[in-house]
């Protein structure tokens, strides 16, 4: 008898996977990112020769927007609720590592993301295709930087459900991502503020992801060039950050009493 | 991957342990839970582990279980220390108040748990049958988990903790939450697990099920183990009265036995308290006077009480808190 590191972290993503699938919560936020995708439709229609840049506009946002919620409120409860309601204990007495544990986890819900993704990208795809004739394939760049910011947010849920309540990690992990999304406005914090500290501005700027970044909505959506060594640069990024997020959740979670 | 067990040592050997607890907000204390806990449980054994609320048994439990980490000490189960991960293979575990995921359902969540043993789907799928079967949930085998009452989930946590078939058991307050029929069936797996060799640890606060089950047990108070050993050596050292029933096939005698400490009337039956020493001559008595004796029974020192004497003699100004 005997189970690999693999196989107990794919199992451990597959109950994830159901998990999330089972969850009330997900189908509404599909529900609204369709409606919200659908509604482009609307606004194409009243504004004049935008019709097509303004279903993309929106399906994208629609995905970013509720992709993001997704990840950060199913996220916070992957672990936290997990501890609350101690559904963990009986888990850890068996071959279990806690580092596979959060893998599982982690990989579990990305994988539920990309699911969401890629139904949301055929429908806005087919949506174009339906009423404009061309699906613009290009589209799919932005989707997967889109996916990635989405990671992103899945690693830093799983590491603040590692270290504190599921309202609270809830409340951190937006506020990180929000902080990702305005990234800029950290950087010129100096011009604005000139009395902040430039240590605290740089550490703030580094210190938190840059979700902009993953942010290639205009130039797809208005045709501009990107690439594949943008998306390249991404990749890696994202790999760097999702290293060092699950890497410290890992860390804080191996120490921690699970009372 | 093949785990093997060294065969020759001890189930279960806890040396030293320590283990205190943050508490408090503002001012964090330390409270501590377990005090140089040190015992040993043989292979083959069901070893009962006992002790009053608050006394450590469940915190001796999730250190084992890696749950939570000891502060100084050192664990052994089945000849592999705790961070060896080769003896989970072989070790079941029913933790106290058992939550399960209320998404799944009792078949879904044992094949869950087969899946981290490495077991292959066709023997995860016959076990979870098996197992389902054994603790009367067959019948609510693909019934989602929100609906099952408290017993209901006992049941399935014992089952979880039998998937892989494991060479032992540890069970948290296993009779909790469990009605009559629930309480026979634990029984029934613990002492089917013990004529298949295997060895069980259980933690309880219930005399009964201890004496009935145990080989050996030992007692726990404050964090600190008291006594281990044989139930009834443990207990019967307190027994100095005894109980005698004695019925009347007509009028009772209207003076009472000398030796008697107390008597009570049940009807047509006379229960006595007697010094051991008193037991002939009451007896004696009794049957000069027609009556029919029913039974002589020790009066054994409830666990709580021997608990309370114990605690006391160790700690008079409050045997029941844990020290900070």
């Amino acid at each position: 008898m005997g189970s690999s590191r693999l196989t107990r972290v794919l199992a451990v993503a597959a109950n994830t996977h159901r998990e999330t699938v089972r969850e009330r919560v997900l189908y509404n936020l599909v529900f609204f990112a369709i409606l919200m995708t659908l509604s482009g439709l609307l606004v194409g229609d009243l504004s004049v020769q935008q019709d097509e840049k303004i279903v993309k506009d929106i399906g994208l946002a629609a995905m970013d927007v509720f992709g993001t919620l997704i990840a950060i409120f199913i996220g916070v409860g992957l672990v936290s609720k997990e501890i609350e309601r101690r559904s963990l204990h009986p888990l850890l007495a068996k071959p279990l590592g806690r580092g596979e544990f959060l893998l599982g986890k982690f990989a579990g819900l990305g994988f539920t993301l990309l699911v969401n993704v890629a139904a949301m990208s055929a429908g806005l795809l087919l949506t174009l295709l339906a009423t404009r004739g061309r699906a613009d394939l290009g589209l799919l760049k932005a989707v997967y930087a889109l996916f990635l910011g989405l990671l992103l947010a899945v690693a830093l849920a799983l590491l603040f459900s590692t270290l504190t309540s599921s309202v609270m990690a809830a409340i951190c992990t937006t506020c990180v991502v929000v902080a990702g999304r305005f990234s800029d406005v950290i950087h010129n914090m100096k011009q604005v503020a000139p009395g902040v500290p430039g240590w605290f501005v740089h550490a703030l700027y580094y210190g938190v992801p840059n979700f902009r970044v993953f942010d290639l909505k205009n130039p797809v959506v208005y045709g501009d060039p990107v690439g594949w060594d943008v998306l390249g640069w991404l990749t890696l990024t994202a790999l760097a950050w999702l290293s060092v997020l699950i890497g410290c959740a890992m860390l804080a979670f191996r120490t921690r009493d699970l009372q | 991957m093949s785990h093997r067990m060294t065969n020759g040592s001890a189930a279960l050997e806890v040396s030293g342990l320590r283990k205190s607890y943050k508490v408090g907000h503002i001012v964090q204390k330390r409270r501590l839970a377990l005090d140089e806990l040190s015992l040993s449980v043989e292979r083959g054994e069901v070893f009962g582990y006992l002790g009053p609320n608050g006394s450590g048994k469940t915190t001796t439990l999730k250190v084992v279980m890696g749950i939570v980490r000891p502060d100084a000490g050192s664990v052994t189960v089945l000849g592999s220390p705790l961070g060896e991960p080769a003896w989970r293979y072989h070790a079941g575990y029913l933790p106290e108040q058992p939550y399960f995921y209320d998404y799944l359902t009792p078949f879904e969540y044992l094949d869950y748990s087969g899946r981290l043993f490495g077991l292959a789907t066709a023997t995860r799928r016959r076990r979870a049958d098996e197992l389902l079967e054994r603790v009367g949930l067959d019948r609510s085998r693909d019934v989602a988990l929100r609906r099952f009452s408290k017993g209901m989930s006992q049941r399935l946590g014992l089952a979880q903790a039998l998937i892989n078939d494991p060479e032992i058991v540890f069970l948290d307050e296993p009779m909790s939450g469990l009605d009559p029929i629930g309480r026979r069936l634990v029984r029934d797996v613990i002492m089917d697990l013990k004529r298949r060799g295997k060895t069980v640890f259980f933690s309880t606060h219930i005399l009964p099920d201890a004496e009935a089950l145990c080989d050996r047990v030992a007692l726990l108070g404050g964090g600190r183990l008291l006594r281990a050993g044989r139930l009834d050596e443990i207990l019967s050292l307190d027994v100095s009265h005894l109980e005698v029933l004695i019925g009347w096939h007509g009028a009772a005698p209207a003076d009472a036995p000398a030796g008697a400490r107390d008597r009570s009337v049940l009807g047509e039956r006379w229960r006595l308290e007697v010094e051991e020493a008193s037991l002939v001559s009451v007896l004696e008595w009794a049957v000069a006077r027609r009556g029919r004796v029913l039974s002589v029974q020790p009066i054994r020192q409830s666990l709580e009480d021997y608990f309370f004497k114990e605690l006391v003699a160790v700690e008079p100004s409050g045997p029941w808190v844990p020290r900070d």
